[in-house]
């Protein structure tokens, strides 16, 4: 066991010192999404997320958290609670199904110039023993109705370590078992997903109702 | 006298770093958490709440002197369609054309439904 614990200290002590080492690459915003800039959309509308997590109510809870931070970049986000309803009298109940469709009916019955997809990768969980972690995960892609074509994508990613500080001891130990069960049922997963959307949203290209349209080609993101 | 000068100098500088709070770009009071109450528990209870939170937004907002929201107006024609109020209906669809004009294609297919609508109950 405790050669065990030893191999363990030692490898995951070099991963955190080497990724530390990897810098971010910085590019501009005009650079990395021409076609934002090319096309300029206004509308955006804002599709049921395409769920990847093993959390079933993820796609629901998440889908309340993503007008806001997009509207406030600037766009006009049609009304989710409205247009996904829509959607499913149309039968479109999976977002995957229409990916790689033509997106112009959607310009056609929404007004919609782009579509925003968003595919929660991860939304959950993970223990060991007496720690445990919660995890957020959301890519974000932005299609234009016209050409169908991607003028944006990003990932945010939220990891939340949910075990109280550690303690010494076997009483140490127990204590924070108990704050890690507490900490974990009473974890709301919106809070981390606006976290996860602020991660993303911050680099798209403003749009049209925000002070710093067209004015911010030369704004610096980190490359993914 | 130097130092006098250097004092008004600095107290300038923090003076107007602090006077430039810009205005939010819109007040979205309890909109998402109204939402995601309704999400989790969907019943007459949250469904209203949800309702009073879209109005009280319209109220603030025009208080503020800030433009309603993206979808706010929409929402609460929304409402008032499924409760078969078509006229209300109808009148806040409007509102969110007038305030956003990238909203008209759909509007105007909100509208046309909410016409049906009133023809049937005839």
């Amino acid at each position: 066991m405790k050669r065990f614990l030893k191999n363990v200290i030692i490898t995951i002590v070099p991963v955190i010192f080497l990724s530390a080492c990897v810098a971010p690459t910085l590019v501009t915003k005009e650079s990395e999404f021409p076609g934002m800039y090319i096309e300029k959309p206004k509308s955006l509308l804002i599709m049921p997320p395409i769920n990847l997590s093993t959390a079933a109510d993820a796609k629901d809870y998440y889908s309340t958290t993503v007008e806001m931070p997009v509207a406030f970049q600037g766009y006009y986000t049609l009304p989710y609670e409205i247009t996904s309803e829509v959607l499913k009298q149309q039968g479109v109940y999976d977002s995957e199904l229409v990916y790689d469709m033509p997106l112009n009916k959607f310009y056609e019955y929404f007004g919609a110039d782009a579509v925003l997809f968003t595919k929660i990768k991860k939304w959950d969980t993970s223990y060991v023993v007496v720690s445990s972690s919660l995890t957020v995960s959301i890519d974000a892609e932005i299609k234009s109705t016209k050409t169908s074509q991607v003028l944006w994508k990003y990932n945010g990613t939220v990891i939340v370590d949910l075990s109280g500080g550690n303690g010494g001891g076997l009483v140490g130990l127990l204590a924070s078992a108990i704050v890690t069960a507490i900490n974990t049922a009473s974890a709301d997963y919106t809070t981390y997903a606006r976290q996860a959307n602020g991660r993303f949203v911050g680099t798209i290209p403003v749009g049209p109702y925000h002070p710093m349209y067209l004015k911010d080609q030369q704004d610096k993101i980190i490359q993914q | 006298m130097k130092l006098t000068m250097l004092a008004v100098f600095v107290l300038t500088i923090f003076v107007s770093g602090c006077a430039t709070t810009e205005k939010p770009m819109y007040d979205y009071g309890t909109y998402s958490e109204s939402f995601y109450a309704m999400k989790k528990d969907a019943g007459a209870e949250t469904v209203g709440e949800w309702k009073m939170a879209l109005e009280n937004i319209i109220n603030e907002s025009n208080q503020e002197a800030l433009r309603v929201p993206p979808g706010v107006y929409a929402n609460l024609g929304y409402i008032h369609l499924k409760a078969n109020n078509t006229e209300k209906a109808i009148s806040y669809f409007e509102q969110e054309q007038q305030t956003y004009p990238e909203s008209e294609i759909f509007m105007s297919n909100l509208i046309k439904k909410s016409n049906l609508q009133g023809n049937d109950k005839l």
